[in-house]
């Protein structure tokens, strides 16, 4: 990894600063009074968010986790669950449910973070999906057929609230990227034994980075529940709400402060024509997409900026993973 | 061999689909269509692993997961686009006839199904462990660069075994079409379902499959059963985790490979 350049292990410190830039312009899209725009950029909030999340852990530690909509969907239900018991306030309801994300994370991480490669990521993924059974079949949140969520009147503050979690999760990556915390994710990364030599506590740092990535995907959930105004587990636990964020850090550049939310803006903007174009068969764009980008871009599109060469060298990158 | 594939519920409803159309304009019996969906998704298997994955087969566990789950978004898509979502039925004349063995009744779809599957995994655990290709497979497994050394043709071993794979889910949805409904996203729930099997009985043996299935079966009915048929899954994912944590390399597995 040649993360040892100037800027430590943001990836690229000028992409960093410009998704800084965007995020204070997106500040002002409400002001639009444009229903639509203030839509579609919640959702890129949204998914930078959990996008950001993923890549704490999966990115920067290496712990690919496949199951982090558990998260997202224990932060949309506890915040149906306090707003339907006299506490509708998105600010109160998306930190609370933030907290028992984290709480459930560390308890979970304690087990499962000894675990390594497939075994990981099926186990989170196993996780999620018995969560979501779980809540399925409980009474006080609604079963199967979900919760309302009823809506204040001033909905932008939705939006202002997706803001703010996708700020939270910005500039807290930004954060560890800079910090003695982030190396010690990296050294997990690129040799756990080695890193537990140097004197890193493995487990604390794993854990901390769970926590956090869980408060991540657990706001966007939170705010989602208020803008959606209805959640039920299929809505709440989504395969698209788990995948999606994968693969926009996988196409902006895993390990990478700006990466994530790049790999949202595109990906969004994709999915949006192809589905005002190409209702029918949006999805099937959607894993074209999904293919071309992990045969040409397998690095993320951040690390095209280094790549020596010019158009020579991008081709010759593409080869390095074959056998 | 490294590479979770999340395509291969898509196989597997390629197969159940093949034999549906088989079935409703050749009229195959189902059951003879097993071998042909065997054959016709290993072809479709090498050929994507060759010419798609194994450009990617060096990189990270992530890139691969990721470009399985696009194919497997791609042709469930293209099935639904070809079939339409509604569901379709493969039923021969002898759907629903039975047997009784004492107090219980026993389909024969289902009995010769479950034959048909035994039979298939003793062939492939003989030809895993017994053959020439067999044994390069192995030794990929452990070692790509080794087994490179040694001669071995690594990425047509790549292609054969997930052609394998293919073949194998291609052949075992000829036999779930049989027994349930066909719809394009009929595969998905097996992904997650044959991946707990398989880290249930230790990723890479066959007799851990076999063994981690019937595990997997147990308990889903006896969850189901006695805990209500709502929380199955959620059931047989606890167990998965608690076999995970206790032992990692999974019932029959062994500690390396």
């Amino acid at each position: 990894m040649k993360a040892a350049r100037a800027g430590g292990i943001t990836g690229s410190p000028r992409a960093a600063l410009a998704i800084a830039a965007l995020l204070v312009v997106a500040l002002g899209v409400p002001l639009l009074h444009n229903g639509y725009y203030e839509n579609l950029v919640r959702g890129i909030l949204m998914f930078s968010a959990m996008s950001l999340g993923w890549n704490l852990l999966g990115g920067y530690a290496g712990y690919v986790s496949f199951g982090n909509v558990v998260y997202f969907g224990i932060g949309a239900y506890v915040s149906a669950y306090l707003a339907n018991h006299g506490w509708a306030n998105v600010w109160v309801d998306v930190p609370a449910g933030m907290i028992v994300a984290a709480l459930f994370a560390i308890l979970l991480g304690l087990p499962i973070l000894r675990l390594e490669g497939h075994y990981f990521g099926i186990a989170t993924l196993g996780i999620a999906l018995a969560v979501q059974e779980l809540i399925a079949n409980t009474d006080a949140l609604g079963n199967g057929s979900g919760l309302t969520v009823t809506q204040a009147a001033w909905f932008s503050q939705y939006y202002y609230a997706m803001w703010a979690v996708c700020a939270y999760a910005f500039g807290l990556t930004w954060l560890v990227a800079t910090s003695k915390f982030g190396y010690a994710l990296v050294a997990i990364r690129e040799n756990e034994d080695a890193a537990a030599v140097l004197g890193i506590d493995v487990t604390r740092a794993k854990i901390a980075a769970w926590a956090l990535c869980a408060t991540m995907a657990a706001g966007a959930g939170g705010v989602f529940a208020f803008s959606n105004g209805f959640i039920d587990p299929p809505t709440a636990f989504g395969l698209e709400d788990n995948v999606f964020p994968i693969v926009m850090a996988l196409l902006g550049g895993v390990g990478t402060v700006a990466g994530p939310v790049v790999g949202a803006l595109i990906l969004t903007a994709i999915n949006e024509t192809l589905w005002s174009h190409f209702p029918q068969i949006h999805t099937l764009f959607f894993g074209v997409v999904i293919v071309l980008v992990v045969l040409f871009l397998p690095r993320g599109l951040l690390f095209l900026a280094g790549v020596k060469g010019g158009w020579r060298g991008f081709v010759r990158g593409l080869s390095a993973y074959r056998v | 061999m490294n590479i979770i594939n999340l395509a291969h519920g898509a196989y597997l409803m390629m197969g159940a689909y093949l034999s549906y159309v088989l079935f409703t304009s050749l009229h195959v019996d189902p059951f003879l269509s097993v071998p042909i969906a065997f054959a016709v998704m290993f072809g479709f298997g090498f050929l994507v692993q060759k010419y798609v994955i194994n450009f990617v087969v060096r990189a990270p566990m992530l890139t691969t997961f990721l470009l399985t789950f696009g194919l497997s978004l791609l042709l469930v898509n293209i099935a639904l686009v070809i079939f339409h979502g509604d569901s379709k039925a493969v039923a021969p004349a002898y759907t629903g006839s039975h047997f009784d063995l004492g107090p219980v009744t026993i389909g024969w779809t289902k009995f010769w199904t479950l034959l048909v599957a035994l039979a298939v995994t003793g062939v492939v655990q003989l030809w895993l462990s017994r053959s020439r290709t067999g044994r390069a497979i192995r030794a990929t497994a452990l070692d790509i660069g080794a087994a490179q050394l040694s001669g071995v043709r690594v990425a047509n071993i790549y292609a054969i075994v997930y052609g394998l794979g293919a073949g194998l889910a291609g052949a075992a949805g000829v036999l779930v079409g049989l027994n349930q409904g066909l719809n394009p996203s009929m595969g998905d729930p097996y992904i997650i379902d044959a991946f707990v099997v398989c880290v249930l009985g230790g990723l890479g043996s066959v007799q851990g499959a076999l063994v981690g299935g019937l595990v997997f079966g147990i308990v889903e009915a006896l969850g189901s059963q006695f805990i209500g048929s709502g929380l199955q899954d959620a059931v047989a994912l606890g167990v998965f985790l608690i076999v995970l944590i206790v032992r990692p390399t999974g019932i029959m597995g062994r500690a390396l490979v």
